[in-house]
């Protein structure tokens, strides 16, 4: 099989032992990122249009991160068998479900606000932080377990 | 002097017979056939096995130890040996009896592989 032939195969990329979490992961990583910034972006310069524009990207962040942590899960019980986690592993374990918790909440803080009609509240900023700090940490973990600081 | 000679021969035998016993066989043995039963090192850095290809006697115990500073595993491609998660100065061991040649990988990062060849 070429090169070429093996990128397209469906059971080559399907049977990628954990591959995809890996190409997963950087949808909710982009999509929350980008939502924050527009929401921020949105509230400092009041348009509107920015701010429905958070909204969409931090929906499809929430529902992204699925995928990403199923396929998370299913490395750590088809690659390592589900064995006891430790150091960096575990880590990353722990900051990539908070990470996803923290999207889902904020996507949620978004949804309440437009269900009420309103702008969301003043201290939302706080979880996007939040949500932007442990995101960032997680996929500095994730890099560095997948070697891409490799010299 | 033919029992001069007969006492020389039956001395040089058992010198022979002696060194035979001894460390001498075992040398001339061993420069014969595979490698010596003992123990082997691979170590794991910076994402590869070295040597990526060691070749051992039967009965060689294989020692992995993980200099890298993230974890690595040690997993043989038929399921022959399997390590646990090994984080940076940890240790995995695995004793070859059987003959043959064991391809293994890292089960975090399966770009990583490496071979032992048991003779």
């Amino acid at each position: 099989m070429t090169s070429l032939s093996k990128v397209f195969d469906p059971q080559t990329v399907l049977l990628a032992k954990h591959a995809q979490h890996v190409v997963l992961v950087h949808f909710p990583i982009a999509l929350f990122l980008t939502g924050v910034a527009f929401d921020w972006a949105g509230r400092w310069t009041r348009r509107k249009a920015l701010v429905e524009t958070a909204y969409y990207n931090l929906l499809i962040a929430a529902v992204s991160t699925l995928p990403v942590l199923v396929t998370g899960l299913l490395a750590w019980q088809f690659q390592l068998e589900g064995q006891k986690l430790k150091g960096i592993l575990l880590l990353h374990l722990v900051l990539g479900c908070a990470s996803s918790v923290l999207i889902g909440t904020v996507w949620w803080l978004h949804f309440q606000a437009r269900r009420r009609g309103a702008g969301v509240s003043g201290y939302v900023w706080m979880a996007e932080a939040a949500g932007v700090a442990v995101v960032g940490l997680t996929g500095h973990l994730g890099g560095f377990l997948a070697g891409v600081n490799v010299g | 002097m033919r029992r001069g000679v007969c006492s020389f021969v039956l001395m040089a035998i058992g010198i022979a017979a002696a060194a035979f016993r001894g460390g001498g066989a075992r040398s001339l043995l061993a420069s014969a056939g595979p490698p010596p039963a003992s123990n082997v090192e691979v170590k794991i850095d910076n994402f590869s096995f070295g040597p990526a290809t060691v070749t051992v006697a039967a009965g060689t115990t294989v020692t992995w130890t993980n200099r890298d500073d993230i974890p690595h595993t040690v997993v043989s491609d038929d399921k022959v040996f399997k390590s646990k998660v090994m984080d940076t100065d940890e240790k995995f061991s695995f004793t070859f009896a059987k003959p043959g040649t064991y391809s293994y990988f890292c089960s975090v990062h399966p770009k990583m592989t490496g071979k032992v060849v048991v003779q």
